[in-house]
């Protein structure tokens, strides 16, 4: 069972300095099992202006367990799957501590973006990049960032719009929005396949 | 003053103690100011042995007239019955080993209450004076004539009585009122010299001696931690002098910063499951790096991967718990607890 009161807790605190941090969780269902954490780029990095959003399921053993995150908006990194947006962080599998919290955690979500370890890669095909081809990388990562980490912030409502006037109902337009991460086309894609 | 006092208090009486009460204080005033001026109970002590046998000449004496005194102040006042149980009171302390100074020292002690006024206009220069006067001229003959029997106990019992009516003079002169014949003059002589007033209204009032009896220890000390009756609300000592020990112990093996700074900051929440810690889990300290967790929450990691939360290292070997039981029981603890460490990490 997960513990409501921790998490209730770590909600508020994180929430406090959100201004500060610019990391924000927000409960995704009523039951805090769900949650929904958003992440700025760190500046310097490709990521630079973009906002990742991130799935938080809690596990029953909560604290004792990690909280099982994975990235919903598209990045381009080697650490990160470009396809499923699983996350290779150790903190987040056995080096989890029960001290640390949904704020650290995704604060050491956003340092790893900050310095990707590619010798230990989640995505082969960006770690090759990245070490063959770092211009390459950076500027895959910078154009993945606009398309996909600002949409959100940009104009969803215009892509909802768009999509809506395609014959598609908004509630599955937003929803499926959200699942590709506000990419209009894979959107698009799903709509039509799906 | 004090004579109108007494002449209110018992005034048939003191025409006969009177008379009796200023040969007595003829014979005695000189030796006890003597005595009283050293105020010191070994001095007493030698002093009373050396003068016993004048001492019970004048107890002698002075047993028949009293009694004389006695029967009309049962007549006249209504104190007297109040004096009789007083007797009892004050035999308690000093006279009641000796069956046959009870009517001696009730004698003495009702002719003291008549002499104080006498003595006290006499010998009021100094406070052995004043306390030595009338009460105490009487009740020292009296137990006086009880140290032949009883050596020490009747003088130190009498200091005694004398300091606990000191720290009861509140409660006596409330009790004081309702007796109806004491006049105030005679509170006023309590309020001018209340040495000897202790001495005299303790006395007449039994209810102010048992009082002063349990009140004096009771408000004079300073709980002790084992006393029973010291209130709950007052912090352990005990537990308060051992945490700091546990803390030490801990620090001066793997004490960090980070520790020291959770150390003078200790958290009142448990970081792992936001309960607050009680006494038990705050000084609980189960790692060297000084991370602090409840009970409950360090008994879930130990049924899971058993590593600190704070610093990620196993339990086996910091454990507080197996530490405190290898100080029991020795070497062969400290193997039990290795072993079951090598069978959780395997």
């Amino acid at each position: 069972m997960v513990d409501f009161a921790r998490v209730q807790k770590e909600l508020q605190e994180c929430n406090r300095d959100v201004e500060l941090s610019g990391i924000r969780v927000s409960p995704k269902s009523d039951n805090l099992a769900h949650l929904i954490g958003a992440i700025p780029g760190p500046h310097g990095t490709p990521y630079e202006g973009g906002t990742f959003n991130i799935d938080i399921t809690l596990p029953d053993g909560y604290p004792f367990e990690p909280p099982k995150m994975k990235f919903t908006t598209k990045v381009w990194h080697p650490n990160i799957s470009s396809q499923s947006g699983a996350i290779c962080l150790d903190i987040l599998k056995d080096q989890w501590s029960p001290a640390l919290t949904l704020k650290t955690a995704l604060l050491s979500i956003q340092a790893l973006l900050s310095t990707p370890e590619p010798d230990d890669p989640q995505d082969a095909v960006v770690a090759k990049q990245y070490l063959r081809d770092y211009q390459t990388f950076v500027g895959t990562a910078r154009y993945w960032t606009e398309t996909f980490a600002k949409a959100s912030a940009l104009g969803i409502e215009e892509k909802v719009q768009k999509l809506v006037e395609m014959g598609f109902p908004e509630a599955l337009v937003r929803s499926t929005l959200e699942v590709v991460g506000g990419d209009e086309n894979m959107a698009l894609e799903k709509l039509c396949s799906g | 003053m004090a004579y109108d006092s007494i002449a209110n208090a018992s005034i048939p009486t003191a025409a006969n103690a009177k008379d009796f009460a200023k040969k007595k204080r003829a014979n005695r005033s000189a030796k006890l100011k003597q005595c009283k001026l050293d105020a010191r109970r070994e001095q007493w002590l030698s002093q009373v042995k050396n003068k016993r046998s004048k001492e019970e000449m004048n107890g002698g004496g002075g047993m028949h007239v009293p009694r004389n005194e006695r029967e009309r102040s049962m007549e006249n006042l209504e104190i007297n019955p109040q004096r009789e149980d007083n007797d009892g009171s004050v035999n308690h302390y000093s006279d009641s080993d000796s069956p046959t100074n009870s009517p001696t020292s009730h004698s003495s002690s009702v002719l003291g209450s008549n002499a104080s006024g006498t003595n006290f206009t006499g010998s009021s220069s100094s406070r052995s004076s004043s306390s030595s006067s009338s009460s105490s001229v009487g009740c020292y003959s009296g137990t006086m004539s009880e140290n032949d029997e009883e050596g020490d106990d009747g003088c130190l019992d009498d200091w005694e009585a004398v300091a606990d009516a000191l720290a009861a003079t509140d409660d006596k002169q409330e009790q004081h009122n309702p007796l109806s014949e004491l006049s105030p003059e005679r509170e006023h002589v309590t309020q001018l010299d209340s040495h000897q007033e202790s001495t005299n209204i303790s006395k007449p009032n039994p209810i102010c001696v048992g009082t002063a009896v349990h009140r004096a220890p009771v408000s004079g000390r300073a709980w002790r931690p084992d006393d029973a009756f010291r209130p709950q609300s007052l912090p352990n000592l005990l537990k308060q002098h051992s945490f700091p020990m546990n803390s030490d112990r801990h620090y001066g093996l793997g004490g960090t910063a980070w520790a020291c700074k959770h150390a003078v900051s200790a958290p009142t929440a448990c970081p792992i499951c936001c309960e607050d810690l009680d006494f038990t889990d705050s000084s609980f300290l189960p790692c060297s790096c000084g991370f602090r967790l409840c009970l409950f929450c360090h008994k879930r990691i130990l049924e899971e991967d058993g590593r600190c939360p704070g610093c990620r290292k196993q339990y086996d070997f910091d454990d507080a718990v197996e530490r405190e039981a290898t100080l029991d029981g020795g070497c062969l603890t400290v193997r039990l607890a290795r072993s079951c460490s090598m069978i959780t990490r395997s």
